[in-house]
């Protein structure tokens, strides 16, 4: 109920009418977006595969650590940016959807296992025998796929 | 015509027919296609970096693509195969929309960047790679390929705003 008036009021603004007026503000932000979930994708996929024991073992999980776990965070502010200017151009899309929220807390749940079980590796180069890597790299793999079904059924719910 | 009548045939098909009648098959296919889409870019932005001259996880040029190719192609038929059912579903709009057959462009001048790179500057792997940056050969190929793929990837968003039929 709050959330619908928020809506109401936030698709009233003149800056959602702006973002909506201008029509190729809303794809070219889109792609943005679309092109900032590559670079979490493909940083998620070398990283969590080497930490599951798949990918580059030839290599300190460390290493490879350092080298993806910066592109995700840069690549996470940009998807924040581009995902609210998306929410304010189109509130009704998004603010009521139960789709959009299941999103938003399944990228919580990302970032905090990220964070806690991740960051401590990039000052651990090496050893990580202390974390259970491999699960955990699996169940984050899932918890992206999942990120992008919902990312594009939220435009048909 | 007979490139108009292919296409209404493919319309026609019972697997067309079925994903434009099924609320949920789009969607469901739509969403493989991004997954596919952003597994094809994210590995092939690590190679095109390195080939640019940014340090990857590893050391090795040639590694690195033995590496992260094979996920690249898997993506990339799981993307093809994706689109392909996508365009099924409204093959003559698909056909006629100048974003989807500028995206068909741009996906063939990637293939011919990426095989002019393979008879060219990665037939002589062996000489620079370990070497920060690369040839300018293999450089010129990293930054066509990073320009190429996020054209791709910008068309195709902007073909969801201007297909002619929706349903």
């Amino acid at each position: 109920m709050y959330m619908q008036s928020f809506g109401e009021w936030l698709y009233e603004t003149p800056i959602s009418t702006m973002f909506r007026d201008i029509t190729w503000i809303i794809p070219a932000v889109q792609s943005t977006h679309l092109l900032a979930i590559a670079v979490v994708i493909g940083s998620a996929l070398v990283m969590e595969l080497r930490l599951a024991g798949v990918l580059a073992t030839d290599e300190p999980a460390g290493t490879v650590v350092q080298r993806y776990l910066p592109w995700i965070w840069r690549a996470l502010v940009v998807l924040l940016l581009t995902g609210t200017l998306l929410v304010v151009a189109e509130p009704a899309r998004t603010l009521g959807n139960t789709i959009f929220w299941t999103k938003m807390a399944l990228v919580l749940v990302a970032f905090v296992l990220t964070l806690v079980f991740r960051r401590p590796l990039l000052r651990a180069p090496g050893g990580h025998a202390a974390i259970p890597a491999k699960p955990i790299a699996w169940l984050m793999l899932l918890i992206w796929v999942v990120v992008i079904f919902c990312g594009r059924f939220i435009a048909y719910t | 015509m007979s490139l108009e009548t292919t296409l209404q045939q493919i319309y026609d098909l019972p697997i067309s027919a079925s994903i434009r009648e099924n609320v949920n098959a789009f969607p469901l296919i739509e969403s493989l296609h991004v997954l596919a889409i952003t597994l094809v870019f994210g590995t092939i932005l690590i190679v095109d970096l390195r080939l640019v001259g940014f340090a990857s996880h590893r050391r090795s040029a040639d590694k690195l693509i033995r590496e992260l190719l094979p996920y690249t192609w898997v993506a990339f038929v799981l993307a093809v195969i994706t689109g392909a059912l996508l365009f099924s579903s409204n093959a003559p709009a698909y056909a006629n929309n100048p974003e989807f057959q500028l995206k068909l462009l741009a996906i063939a001048a990637a293939g011919l960047n990426m095989a002019i790179f393979h008879t060219t500057a990665h037939r002589r792997i062996a000489d620079w790679d370990l070497d920060l940056p690369p040839p300018a050969a293999a450089r010129i190929s990293g930054f066509l390929s990073l320009g190429l793929w996020t054209l791709v990837i910008v068309l195709g968003r902007w073909i969801g705003f201007t297909l002619d039929v929706l349903f």
